[in-house]
């Protein structure tokens, strides 16, 4: 398995762990934890996408609020304290970004001739260029 | 300012007199900062050219011998309008799939009728098939796989795209998005292709083998969608050129 197959076999694994917590959080977990949601269905499934994608922090927030551990005054503090320094980073981030691949962009050598160095596989070099 | 004195912006009431120039500000920048970035990122891109599914020519439907290694080809013995006899054309499936899954061995050699969309970018062509019987009817007749004629070794640069997007599927890209999508078509087994910055024997295109003159190696997968130089083996099967590439004669170019 190369380095491409690797990665995509990850993305696999996660989507289908992600796909497991979406059906049993959305037929069972939401009810537990959120009484707004009983008996409402046609939203959940517009949910499936963002658990695929987050599902180990949707088992957190699931287990947290079953075990009745949330503290929902400071539940947002701590992004909001962040809030200033992330934007800063991100104005300085973003336009870094940019020009560093800008920078490390390949050239396409578009003048260069392919050369033949044998004549037959194996054989001595030639040195001709393409016609 | 005392917090009551605030001014606090309320999308349907009138804008608090504080705030009108801080929103003016914002605005404008926004408006000119993103048509900006547009334009700058549309004149940093490659101009894609002239390539894409040939619909306008309907479902071609053509008889040739299969060879299935390293990619599936029909060398063509009796043609269509727009896929001449004695052409040599790499299929492929549907999406990101190659037409062998689920599919034997068993058709190297064989006549077979196949039926599908051609996608073009100038002289490459490839022709998406359907699954099933409707895009490949096999025989049991034995066909002539054409013998490969040997072209030399060459020195080339150029790039590793999976020939279904570089042939119009998709626009061709740059970057790492550009190299995540050829290699997941590579990984689904559609024919790589080698561009070249020069015509070799009056080609640009080349089908890619490994050095054994099978399927492309694992390695060559990390170079796929970089601009790289080579030295390999070139082959003809029917019309069609072949490269022999082996990734331990390969660079990425600066």
């Amino acid at each position: 398995m190369n380095a491409a197959e690797s990665i995509f076999f990850v993305a696999q694994v996660w989507a289908t762990i992600g796909a497991v917590v979406a059906t049993a959080f959305l037929l069972f977990g939401i009810d537990r934890i959120d009484e707004d949601a009983r008996g409402a269905y046609i939203f959940r499934p517009l949910l499936v996408p963002g658990i695929l994608l987050i599902w180990p922090l949707v088992l957190w927030r699931w287990w947290v609020l079953e075990r009745d551990l949330d503290n929902w005054r400071n539940r947002h503090a701590p992004p909001r304290r962040a809030h200033l320094f992330i934007a800063v980073m991100f104005v300085v981030a973003i336009p870094l970004i940019i020009a560093v691949s800008w920078s490390l962009r390949q050239e396409w050598q578009a003048d260069f001739e392919p050369v033949k160095i044998s004549l037959l596989h194996g054989s001595a070099g030639q040195g001709d260029a393409a016609a | 300012m005392a917090e009551k004195d605030t001014p606090y912006f309320v999308g349907f009431l009138p804008i608090p007199a504080g705030l009108k120039l801080f929103l003016l500000v914002v605005s404008l920048s926004l408006i000119t900062g993103f048509a900006a970035g547009g334009i700058l990122v549309g004149i940093s891109q490659d101009d894609p050219g002239q390539a894409g599914f040939r619909f306008d020519h309907g479902r071609q439907t053509v008889t040739g011998v299969f060879e299935s290694h390293p990619y599936p080809m029909l060398h063509i013995t009796m043609g269509s309008e727009h896929l001449p006899t004695g052409k040599t054309i790499m299929v492929s499936g549907q999406g990101k799939t190659n037409i062998m899954r689920g599919r034997s061995d068993e058709l190297d050699g064989k006549i077979v009728e196949i039926s599908g969309v051609i996608v073009q970018r100038g002289d490459l062509k490839m022709l998406q098939i359907a699954g099933g019987r409707r895009g490949l009817k096999p025989t049991e007749e034995d066909g002539v796989v054409p013998v490969a004629e040997d072209l030399g070794t060459w020195r080339v640069k150029g790039e590793i795209c999976d020939g279904k997007c570089l042939a119009g599927a998709m626009n061709p890209g740059r970057g790492i998005a550009h190299k995540a999508c050829a290699n997941l078509c590579l990984i689904g087994e559609i024919p790589p292709v080698f561009v070249s910055t020069k015509p070799i024997e009056g080609e640009e295109y080349f089908l890619i083998a490994g050095p054994d003159g099978k399927e492309m190696t694992q390695d060559t997968y990390n170079y796929v969608g970089q601009f790289v130089e080579a030295e390999t083996r070139i082959e003809r099967r029917g019309n069609l050129l072949v490269m022999r590439m082996d990734p331990a004669k390969m660079q990425v170019t600066p």
